[in-house]
C-alpha cells in the first residue's frame, strides 16, 4: 500500500530522517512511537507530500506522491490544526469534507451517528464555529473527518493527545472496529499502552532512523517501556 | 519596560521580518510624503480662510467643522485602526499586575499614526494662527486642547471598537446633527467648536480638555481592566453563526464546494469582510476620472478608471489567494481535490465578482457611452487575465493571513516583494497598452475590440492557462505550506 524508498529529509545538512526502505501493507495498522524530535511528524509530512525529500521517494498505492495527486482520493490525514477550518461550525466542515469525498448528505449522517459517544453530546447543534471550540473537541472533529468516506489510507498524527480518558478509551474502541480493518491505519503517539493496543505492527524511531520494527506480540508493550526508560 | 521589550523581540524575531521592515521604510517614506502634504494643507488653510472668508475669522470657521473632522476621523479609525490586543493571552498568567498590562496597551495605542494628526494638520494652523495676530499662549492652548480631544477619541475608539452598537448609534448621532444643521438650519455642529473657540481667549479652560482626556482615560482602563479575562474583551471574541448557507449555489455541483467556502470566508470574517468593502468602493473610482473633462481626453487615463471600477475585487482578493487558506492549508493539500479545481474555483469567484460589477457599473453610462464601452472592455481584461495575473501575484505572497483580524492601516502590503511589484507591469500598463495601441494607430473602435478581445480569448482558454498556473503553484506548493505553517 505504501513504499517508502531511500526517503531522507536533511535541515541544513541536519539529518531529521533517513528511511532505506519500509513497505507498509494494505490494512496494516502501524504504529510509530519515538520521543520528540525523532521524526514522526515529518516522516507523516514526507508521506503527504507537505514537505519535501531531500532524497528518496514515498508511494501511495503504486502512486508517487510527489508526482501525482491521484494518491488523494485514498488517503485522508489529522496531523494538527491546519486541517481544520475555523470558520465553519463541525457540521458544515463535515459536510465540506463529505463533498471533496462524494459522499452524500445521508451517508454523512450514518457515518456521524456511530461517533455519537465519541462526541458526547459536544460536537453537533451546538451553533458554533470551530475557532471557539476546546481542542479536545476540535480534534474530536478533526479525527472523525478523516474517516469521511472510507479512505484506505488514514494518518493520525498523536490522535490521543488532548482527549480525555473517556474519549481515548471511545477512540480506541473506534480504530480497532471491524469496519477499519481494512483501512491502512498510521498513527503516531506518545502513549505506549493506547499505540500497543490499537496497532498490529509498531516502528520506533530514534534520531530519524527507524531502530525497531516489529509485529505487536504480548511482549512488545514490556519491551518498548524498558527501551524508553532505559534513554 | 519589560512588556516594552517583549514587543521589541516580537517584531524583531517575527517571520520575515526583514521584508517587513522594507515594508514599514517604504511606508515610512510614503506617509513621509503625505505628512509633508498634510503639513503643506495644514499651513495653507489659513491663510486660504482668511482671503476667502472676510466676514468671519478663520479660527472661528475652522472651530464650526471640527466636528465633521471628529466624525472622519472616528470613522476611518474604526475601519483601518488596529488595536494592539492580540499577544495579551500570553502575558495574563505572568507576574505582570493587570494594572501594568492594561497601561501597557492604551500607552501603545497612542503610538499610532492616526495620533499624528494633530501635529500634521492642527499644529500647522496654530503655527499661522500665532503668525497672524494670535498670542502663542493663544494658539498653544488651541492646540493643546485639540491633542487632547484626539486622544481622547483614540480611547474613545477603544470602547467603540468592541461594540458595533456603539458604533452605530455614534455615527447616527452625528449623521443627525450634521443632518440637523443642513436641514433644519441649527447650530449644533457649531456648538462643537465653542469650546475651541473659548479656549483661545481662556487658556485655563484647558483644564476641561484635560478632564476629559482624564476621564477618557479612566473609563477605559476601568473597562479594559474589567474585561480582563481570556474570554471576554482583550482575548478573542466569540461569535455567534450567522447564515453562509448559499445553497443557491448548489446547481453548480462541484465547483461549488470551495467556492461557497470563500463566500462563507468573507462573510464570517473580519479582514476578508473588509477587503469585500474597499472592493465595493472601487466601483466608484470611475466617478473621480468620469467626471472630470480633462482626462476625457486621455485615453490611458480612463482605461486606467475603467480597469478599477471592476477590478476591486480581483487585485484586493486574488493577491491573496492561497494566503486566504492559510490556516487550513494542509487539509486542501492532502483533501481529495486537485489544486487545478481548487485555482479554477478561485477564477470562478472572482470572474463572478467582477461580472457582478460590470453589471452594477452599467449607470456610467450616463457620462457617455465610450466611458461603458470601456468598462465592459476592461471588465473583459479583468475576467479573462486579470484574474489570472491576481493569482500568480497571490502565489508570491507566503505570509499566512489571520482572517479574523482587520488589517491595519497602510498594511495592505503584507509581505511586499520587487517580484509582486513588477506584476504592476501586466496588471495595468498591459491592458492600457492593450487599448491605447490599435486605438492610436487604428482606430479608437479597435482599441476596445483589442482589450475585450484579449479577455474573451483568454476566457476562452481558460482550461490552458489553469493548467499553466497549476504547475507555477504547485511548484511552490512546499515552500507555501512551510511559509504558512509559521
Amino acid at each position: 500500500m505504501i513504499q517508502l524508498e531511500n526517503l531522507s529529509k536533511k535541515y541544513e545538512e541536519v539529518t531529521v530522517l533517513e528511511v532505506a526502505s519500509l513497505s507498509i501493507s494494505k490494512g496494516e495498522h502501524f504504529g510509530l512511537v519515538g520521543n520528540n524530535g525523532a521524526g514522526k511528524t515529518t516522516l507523516f509530512s514526507l508521506l503527504l507530500d507537505l514537505i519535501r525529500p531531500s532524497s528518496g521517494k514515498v508511494s501511495i498505492n503504486k502512486i508517487e506522491v510527489a508526482i501525482s495527486e491521484a494518491w488523494k482520493k485514498d488517503t485522508a490525514a489529522f496531523i494538527d490544526d491546519a486541517f481544520l477550518i475555523d470558520y465553519l461550525t463541525p457540521e458544515e466542515y463535515f459536510a465540506f469534507v463529505a463533498q471533496l469525498r462524494k459522499i452524500s448528505t445521508d451517508e454523512l449522517q450514518t457515518f456521524l451517528a456511530q461517533f455519537e459517544e465519541f462526541f458526547n453530546g459536544e460536537i453537533l447543534d451546538q451553533k458554533k464555529y470551530l475557532r471557539d471550540f476546546s481542542k479536545g473537541n476540535q480534534k474530536k472533529v478533526g479525527l472523525a473527518a478523516a474517516f469521511i468516506g472510507s479512505p484506505e489510507v488514514v494518518i493520525l498524527d498523536e490522535p490521543f493527545a488532548n482527549l480525555d480518558p473517556s474519549s481515548q478509551i471511545r477512540l480506541k474502541k473506534f480504530l480497532t472496529n471491524d469496519q477499519n480493518t481494512d483501512c491502512t491505519l498510521l498513527i503516531s503517539s506518545h502513549d505506549l499502552n493506547h499505540v500497543t493496543d490499537v496497532c498490529d505492527r509498531i516502528v520506533l524511531l530514534e534520531k530519524g532512523a527507524i531502530i525497531k520494527d516489529t509485529p505487536k506480540s504480548p511482549e512488545t508493550l514490556k519491551e518498548l517501556e524498558a527501551y524508553f526508560s532505559a534513554q | 519596560m519589560n512588556l516594552f521589550s517583549l514587543q521589541w523581540k516580537e517584531s524583531f524575531r517575527a517571520p520575515q521580518w526583514e521584508a517587513k521592515a522594507t515594508i514599514k521604510i517604504l511606508i515610512g517614506v510614503v506617509s513621509l510624503y503625505f505628512i509633508g502634504s498634510f503639513l503643506f494643507l495644514g499651513s495653507v488653510v489659513y491663510p486660504a480662510l482668511n482671503k476667502t472668508v472676510l466676514e468671519r475669522e478663520p479660527l472661528e470657521v475652522f472651530n464650526s467643522v471640527l466636528l465633521l473632522f471628529f466624525f472622519a476621523e472616528l470613522i476611518i479609525r474604526f475601519f483601518f485602526q488596529q488595536l494592539p490586543v492580540t499577544n495579551i493571552q500570553s502575558l495574563i498568567l505572568l507576574p505582570f499586575k493587570k494594572r501594568q498590562i492594561v497601561n501597557h496597551v492604551m500607552l501603545r495605542s497612542v503610538f499610532s499614526p492616526f495620533n499624528l494628526v494633530p501635529f500634521i494638520i492642527y499644529l500647522p494652523f496654530a503655527i499661522s494662527m500665532y503668525r497672524d495676530d494670535y498670542l502663542e499662549t493663544q494658539a498653544l492652548a488651541w492646540w493643546l486642547a485639540l491633542l487632547m480631544t484626539t486622544l481622547s477619541l483614540n480611547f474613545l475608539l477603544y470602547i467603540i471598537n468592541k461594540n458595533n452598537t456603539y458604533f452605530v448609534a455614534l455615527v447616527l448621532l452625528l449623521l443627525g446633527t450634521i443632518a440637523l444643521d443642513v436641514y433644519a438650519e441649527t447650530d449644533l455642529g457649531k456648538m462643537v467648536g465653542i469650546p475651541f473657540d473659548a479656549v483661545v481667549n481662556n487658556p485655563e479652560y484647558l483644564v476641561g480638555f484635560l478632564l476629559l482626556l482624564c476621564g477618557m482615560y479612566g473609563v477605559l482602563f476601568f473597562f479594559l481592566k474589567k474585561s480582563f479575562y481570556l474570554d471576554a474583551g482583550l482575548g478573542k471574541k466569540r461569535t455567534r453563526v450567522s447564515g453562509g448557507e448559499f445553497t443557491v449555489l448548489n446547481f453548480l455541483g462541484d465547483d461549488a464546494l470551495i467556492l461557497r467556502n470563500d463566500l462563507r470566508m468573507i462573510v464570517r470574517n473580519a479582514r476578508p469582510r473588509q477587503i469585500a468593502l474597499m472592493s465595493f468602493l472601487f466601483l466608484f473610482y470611475g466617478l473621480v476620472f468620469f467626471t472630470q473633462d480633462i482626462y476625457r481626453d486621455m485615453e490611458y487615463v480612463m482605461v486606467f478608471a475603467g480597469l478599477f471600477v471592476t477590478g476591486g475585487f480581483t487585485m484586493t482578493f486574488g493577491n491573496y489567494v492561497p494566503a486566504w487558506d492559510s490556516s487550513y492549508y494542509k487539509l486542501l493539500m492532502t483533501q481529495n481535490i486537485s489544486y487545478k479545481k481548487y485555482l479554477l474555483s478561485k477564477w470562478n469567484l472572482m470572474a463572478f465578482v467582477t461580472a457582478v460589477s460590470m453589471i452594477l457599473a452599467i449607470p456610467y453610462v450616463y457620462f457617455g457611452w465610450d466611458v461603458l464601452a470601456i468598462i465592459i472592455a476592461g471588465a473583459f481584461f479583468n475576467m479573462g487575465l486579470g484574474t489570472w495575473i491576481a493569482l500568480f501575484g497571490g502565489l508570491l505572497n507566503k505570509t499566512p493571513m489571520k482572517l479574523n483580524v482587520k488589517a491595519k492601516a497602510f498594511e495592505n502590503t503584507q509581505s511586499f516583494s520587487l517580484t509582486q511589484f513588477a506584476l504592476i507591469i501586466p496588471k495595468m500598463v498591459l491592458p492600457v497598452l492593450l487599448f491605447w495601441l490599435p486605438s492610436y494607430f487604428i482606430t479608437p473602435t479597435a482599441g476596445f475590440i483589442s482589450l475585450a478581445g484579449s479577455g474573451i480569448v483568454a476566457i476562452i482558454l481558460r482550461d490552458k492557462i489553469a493548467n499553466w498556473v497549476t504547475v507555477l503553484y504547485k511548484k511552490q506548493k512546499h515552500e507555501t505550506i512551510e511559509a504558512f505553517n509559521k
